[in-house]
């Protein structure tokens, strides 16, 4: 059968962000894929030089929509390695909080997705109504649901009382058991598995030839976690249960994610329960002494990647962000090889695109 | 049998679901519940502004502007259409001016809601 081009995007009811993709089908299978990228690029690490350390936390976390907090967590972790100062153990266990609030909401979003694209609109409806239970939490305790502020060089901006701890407690308890219901049902919904098992899988070598992180490395039985490997604080004090599949398609990409959500839940519930106390900011110098860092930590989709320069002014010299999803976008045309065409929003959803974390 | 039982782990959900309240609001028709440190419209005290523009140098969207004539004498506009409710004013003001209602801000048709004077120093001084 002769071989057709067909193009989706960069608007197209599959995608929830401009991407452009070009599908070689022939009949019902799809023979390979290229991409096109830049379509939300807006040039943030050359603002970034332009902009003093403080106005940069507010323009890094306008990064992302759903991990904008970890992103401004990597980056004050930057800052302040620059600056050489530890900021108070409470305000790291509540920058891991958030963190950890970000992953179960960042899951659940792709979950519903993910059951969306699969004809599960019932599962759809239910994470995302559970998910709100968490974005209720941030915007109760930062002031914004998406756009949390809630890191400052030297610290975090808020503090849990004993009243919003409870209140968090409480709204946890509820949805560990909501969620924890949600996820037996994929996991034991026969439409979900004959959808996803079986589908685009991929080879550890393969994710190692791409770099490519996160839950996607993990399904493929790659053993990476940032916050284990990289044990920035307080990380380094918490056992974070790191969870691998060996099949590599896109069921084991499913079940990695669901058992992450939990994993994450009861993270929560440690970091609440372990939460020191004490201050939650220390002063930090607006100038920054020369010098270059790294700082590496696990975002909802993978690893993020911060390298920071500064030449001792208020302003950043170089701020390079590497986010995850670029690089598992890069192995997108080798998955979309030799699958049926009725699987492609199925890989497209397992890749947990966020395509404005790539072009940023 | 156990994976019957767990296909209808939902059903709480569902009955739930039927005997609750609708959960959409008729915004602004009735009343939105915010949380109390929701970042919303800003509010401004010009008796504690001492015009030192922290807020303006700190502000990411430039949404402050100074005229700032004399240490006396200046002027600090806002430009809420600018503004990315972000609270660094809120934090980098040193006197406590400037903060955040829990009030959402609403879109405008009239032009001279996108710029709001928090402060005429000349008048205030009439
Ligand atoms: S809230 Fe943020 S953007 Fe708005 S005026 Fe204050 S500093 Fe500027
Ligand atoms: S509002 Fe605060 S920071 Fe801004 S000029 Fe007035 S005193 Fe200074």
């Amino acid at each position: 059968m002769d071989k057709i081009s067909i193009p989706i995007g960069p608007q197209h009811p599959l995608l929830k962000e401009p991407l452009s993709m070009m599908v070689d089908i022939s009949g019902e299978k799809v023979l390979g894929g290229s991409l096109r990228l830049g379509y939300v690029h807006r040039g943030i690490e050359r603002l970034a030089q332009q902009r003093t350390y403080v106005q940069n936390i507010h323009l890094i976390e306008r990064i992302c929509g759903i991990c904008s907090h970890v992103h401004t967590t990597t980056y004050c972790y930057a800052v302040e390695a620059l600056l050489g100062i530890e900021i108070p153990p409470r305000a790291q266990y509540i920058r891991a909080l958030m963190c950890e609030l970000e992953r179960i909401h960042s899951h659940l979003l792709w979950l519903g997705i993910l059951a969306k694209h699969i004809g599960l609109d019932t599962i759809f409806m239910h994470t995302w109504h559970d998910r709100e239970m968490v974005l209720d939490i941030m915007e109760e305790v930062s002031g914004g649901r998406i756009s949390h502020a809630a890191n400052q060089i030297g610290g975090v901006r808020f503090d849990l009382d004993e009243e919003k701890g409870e209140m968090i407690r409480k709204i946890l308890i509820k949805l560990h058991s909501q969620v924890e219901g949600l996820l037996d049902v994929i996991e034991s919904e026969p439409a979900a598995i004959a959808r996803t098992k079986g589908v685009a899988p991929i080879s550890p070598d393969l994710i190692k030839a791409y770099g490519v992180v996160g839950p996607i490395a993990r399904a493929s039985g790659v053993d990476v976690d940032m916050r284990r490997d990289a044990s920035l604080p307080p990380y380094d004090q918490l056992e974070v249960k790191v969870i691998t599949h060996s099949d590599g398609d896109a069921w084991a990409r499913t079940f990695v994610r669901v058992e992450e959500t939990r994993v994450s839940l009861n993270l929560c519930e440690t970091i609440i329960r372990e939460m020191p106390r004490g201050d939650v900011v220390v002063h930090a110098p607006r100038r920054v002494p020369e010098g270059e860092v790294i700082i590496r930590s696990e975002a909802p989709r993978g690893e993020l990647f911060y390298y920071l320069r500064s030449d001792g002014s208020d302003k950043p010299a170089r701020l390079k962000v590497r986010t995850p999803t670029l690089a598992a976008l890069s192995l997108l045309p080798v998955q979309l090889s030799e699958i049926n065409v009725a699987d492609i929003p199925v890989v497209l959803a397992g890749v947990d695109l966020c395509i404005a974390c790539a072009d940023r | 049998m156990d994976k019957i039982k767990k296909r209808f782990t939902l059903l709480n959900a569902v009955v739930e679901a039927m005997i609750k309240q609708p959960e959409t609001i008729k915004y602004p028709f009735a009343a939105m519940e915010l949380p109390e440190g929701f970042r919303g419209a800003i509010v401004f005290d010009p008796d504690k502004c001492s015009g030192c523009g922290l807020c303006v140098r700190d502000c990411p969207a430039e949404a402050l502007h100074i005229n700032k004539k004399s240490r006396e004498e200046y002027t600090l506009l806002h430009y809420p259409a600018r503004c990315a409710y972000c609270g660094q004013c809120e934090d980098s003001c040193r006197h406590g001016a400037i903060s955040h209602s829990n009030k959402l801000v609403g879109a405008t048709t009239h032009k001279d809601d996108w710029v709001l004077v928090f402060k005429d120093s000349k008048a205030s001084q009439e």
